[in-house]
């Protein structure tokens, strides 16, 4: 018999809160972030919105032990997944005896540790560079030190599918218990934001900019771009058995998954069946029609061609019933957090089938005319929702998809 | 669902600093040819080692036929290399295959890190507005993949998995997940690393880079070689290999992967996690320790891996580990970071089908805690049955794979 996949904890630190209760009601109130935003002197147009978490310190998460060998990265998803383990009731002493895995989605790594440490050795000569800097320039550092940190030894991925990351960690985590013989897999995404990619992507004209909008929203007529956040979020995934036999509490169930690549990149009829086929292979994994679905979470950030494919790529999958199916996308309160931006917006689901109110999309009041009927989310409503689908859309044409279903007990 | 579906290997193609593709690479691995030289692509004068393994006369626009070979970095384009060869060896038809379900998954340590290496050149020279939108289009590691999969019209799964010097074997195992789901017709799976300097420079600064000769397992190794290259298998299931009437390499029989979850650039002193990873291959594979034939070996050659290596084959082979012919082509390649264990993937099917083992070269005197059979200096005639490929990582990524001959 298939092998079912429970979601029994989460963890998430973001602009808008450090627990999936409080960002899903600040989400559900409109709130923005609130990021720090300390690049100035760059003195470009784009990046409106974009920052660092204003109100992380790592020292309030992660204590009793040396801080020093971690990055910004490597902070971040040590004191996610810490989170996360406590939500989940893993305890140190559990640890010590089961081994549980990790998959880190991730776009970037310790992006500035790289660019630093290079730097470094460039102005004062190689035989000063940093060898503890050197550990974290490799992709997998930050879950390699949280594997250190949390004592996890059992099977440890790193995933990079850009901005979608995050997501296609979680398809992969499902797998490892489906497939793998793991029974519990902590998994999900998290990029720093940093000088190098905000550089990177400002010159290369992809950031919200200072135009007629407040908030870079998707699907709205005058969206010119994303806003660059950064976040950690990570779901604790058990084998459905394990996870009753220990006592678990079943937040959700993660159904089926998807993927996608879309080869063409310019063919804007392949990206949106690209979208298609990731969306009705996750159904297909799930065994469901895409009458069942009662929910959607858009992967839409404000970008102007990806929001439109997508929003084309639903109307055409679920036809009939797009115009009843509740669509939000969270992306103009929370920016757009790269490899964590798929997890947060599972993290977001499930706290939606717990409280039965699904967030709006703060500020689409003019929603663009040349994008289908669809029935778009504008304020917070109320929902009695079972199945839910995730979408997560990289900026490269990396598609995926996951349904997610509502856990048996009562919350 | 009946038994578990067979995922096969039936296409290899490879690009490494001593020749590319099957036939080239093979002839030139078991005459034990090394490729190392003074390192071309950056200054190494402020370096206190100058030895590297570069792929010369690398001409990508002999693979790259779809996309601007001008528009991709090195990585991407010793990836396209290693894809083409595999289909080309596969005598894989594109249009005969399901092509929206054909993917790419590859493994990396540094993707593109030629990008952000010129980034911080443009920092340091206070020219920053020289960075255009070619930095965010071309360095993130999953444009390696992505660019294989575009130029082949890949429109499957295209993932990166950057765990370091182990990703090529990480790239397998999911690439073989995914087959038995059935969720993909064909998968290039690999990895691929072009020469970085931010890497030379981190290793030399650990002290781990050998000054003349790289010696894995002699008792006066001094150190690894870095190196770049990328090979690509392709795998199917075995029913649509056999439907289309492909020669089969070899089968993936399993995989075993785990964390030492103890330093992030030391490995474990017992090399704890390595065995598991071991003893977890031979568990998924159901096979016993003692039907092993071959063990293609991480043996980077620094004095800890190949010590905690042998280690670890010995705590899971017991007495049997004597037996087991276990030899590093590393020896001769260099290490190829996020490749290496994709290429040494394709070695263990080439054992199988050639009955042939590559040696580990360079090798002169026996160190007295690396005292088993390392295939000193000559390759050597041996039919392989079953090979395993180990390789591991910074962060403690542990992981084996284990090939077994198709089932007659």
């Amino acid at each position: 018999m298939q092998k079912r996949v429970a979601i029994t904890g989460m963890g998430v630190i973001s602009s808008l809160g450090d627990s999936p209760a409080t960002l899903h009601s600040s989400l559900c109130n409109g709130k923005t972030s609130i990021y720090q935003f300390d690049e100035s002197h760059l003195n470009g147009s784009g990046g409106k919105g974009s920052g660092r978490i204003a109100a992380f310190r790592a020292q309030s998460y992660l204590r009793g032990k040396n801080l020093r060998p971690l990055d910004r990265t490597g902070q971040l998803v040590v004191a996610g997944a810490g989170l996360a383990l406590e939500d989940s009731g893993w305890t140190p002493e559990h640890l010590a005896e089961y081994p549980v895995g990790l998959v880190l989605g991730t776009m970037f790594g310790s992006l500035h540790t790289i660019a630093k440490f290079d730097r470094h050795a460039l102005e004062q000569g190689p035989g000063c560079a940093s060898p503890m800097d050197f550990a974290n320039t490799v992709i997998n550092a930050a879950a390699g030190q949280t594997a250190i940190w949390h004592n996890l030894r059992g099977i440890n991925s790193t995933i990079s599918s850009g901005s979608a990351s995050g997501l296609a960690a979680l398809g992969y985590a499902m797998d490892l218990i489906r497939f793998a013989g793991q029974t519990a897999v902590l998994a999900g995404g998290a990029d720093e934001f940093c000088f190098e990619s905000f550089c990177g992507f400002e010159h290369a004209g992809m950031l919200h900019s200072s135009g007629s909008l407040e908030l870079p929203v998707p699907f709205h007529a005058s969206r010119t771009g994303f806003a660059l956040g950064e976040a950690v979020g990570l779901l604790m995934l058990e084998e459905w058995e394990t996870a009753m036999a220990r006592g678990a509490h079943i937040l959700a169930e993660i159904r089926g998954h998807g993927s996608a690549y879309d080869s063409s990149r310019q063919d804007r009829g392949m990206a949106v069946r690209s979208i298609v086929r990731a969306m009705a292979d996750a159904l297909n994994d799930a065994g469901m029609s895409p009458r069942e679905v009662t929910c959607i979470s858009a992967s839409a950030n404000g970008s102007v061609r990806e929001d439109q494919d997508e929003a084309v790529a639903i109307q055409s999958l679920f036809n009939g019933s797009s115009q009843s199916i509740p669509i939000t996308a969270i992306k103009s309160m929370i920016g757009e957090t790269l490899g964590a931006s798929g997890s947060l917006q599972a993290i977001d689901l499930v706290e939606t089938m717990r409280s039965s109110v699904l967030p709006g999309i703060l500020g689409l009041g003019q929603k663009d005319p040349l994008l289908p009927e669809l029935n778009f989310c504008c304020e917070q409503q109320e929902i009695n929702q079972c199945h839910g689908l995730v979408n997560s859309i990289g900026l490269d044409g990396n598609v995926y998809s996951l349904v997610i279903s509502r856990g048996p007990g009562k919350t | 669902m009946s038994a578990k579906p067979t995922v096969v290997v039936t296409g290899i193609g490879m690009v490494t600093s001593i020749g590319a593709g099957r036939h080239e690479f093979w002839n030139a691995l078991l005459a034990g040819t090394c490729g190392f030289a003074p390192v071309k692509s950056f200054d190494t004068s402020a370096y206190s080692v100058h030895l590297g393994a570069e792929i010369q006369n690398f001409k990508a626009e002999d693979y790259v036929r779809t996309l601007d070979v001008n528009s991709i970095g090195r990585s991407s384009q010793l990836a396209i290399a290693a894809a083409r060869l595999a289909l080309a060896d596969a005598s894989l038809d594109l249009t005969e295959i399901d092509l929206e379900h054909a993917g790419v998954c590859g493994g990396t340590t540094s993707g593109e890190p030629q990008f952000i290496e010129r980034f911080d050149d443009h920092y340091v020279h206070d020219e920053l507005r020289k960075v255009g939108r070619e930095f965010i289009t071309g360095y993130p590691c999953h444009v390696v993949p992505c660019h294989v999969a575009m130029e082949l019209g890949f429109s499957g799964e295209a993932m990166m998995i950057p765990t370091a010097c182990a990703a090529g074997n990480y790239a397998i195992a999911h690439a073989s997940d995914l087959l038995r789901a059935r969720k993909a017709s064909v998968m290039l799976a690999g990895g691929a690393d072009s020469f970085s300097r931010i890497t030379y420079t981190g290793f030399a600064r650990l002290g781990a880079i050998a000054p003349e000769v790289c010696q894995p397992f002699d008792r006066n190794r001094k150190g690894m070689v870095p190196g770049e290259g990328a090979a690509m298998l392709l795998l199917e299931l075995k029913d649509h290999a056999i439907a289309r009437g492909a020669r089969i390499y070899c089968e993936v029989a399993g995989y075993g992967l785990s964390c030492d979850a103890h330093h992030m650039t030391a490995a474990h002193p017992q090399g704890e996690g390595a065995a598991r990873a071991i003893r977890m291959a031979l568990d998924q594979s159901g096979i016993a320790p003692e039907e092993v034939d071959y063990i293609s070996a991480h043996g980077t050659g620094t004095l800890t891996n190949d010590r905690l290596e042998t280690i670890a084959v010995k705590n899971t082979f017991k007495k049997q580990a004597y037996k087991i012919p276990i030899s590093s082509i590393k020896s001769m390649l260099g290490h190829t970071m996020g490749a290496a264990s994709a290429i040494e993937a394709a070695v263990c099917a080439l054992a199988i089908t050639e009955g042939h083992i590559p040696p580990t070269v360079n090798w002169k005197e026996q160190d007295p805690e690396c005292d088993l059979d390392y295939v000193p200096n000559v390759a050597r005639k041996h039919n392989v049955r079953i090979a395993m490929n180990n390789a591991y990582a910074f962060g403690g990524n542990n992981s084996s794979l284990i090939f077994r001959a198709r089932a007659v």
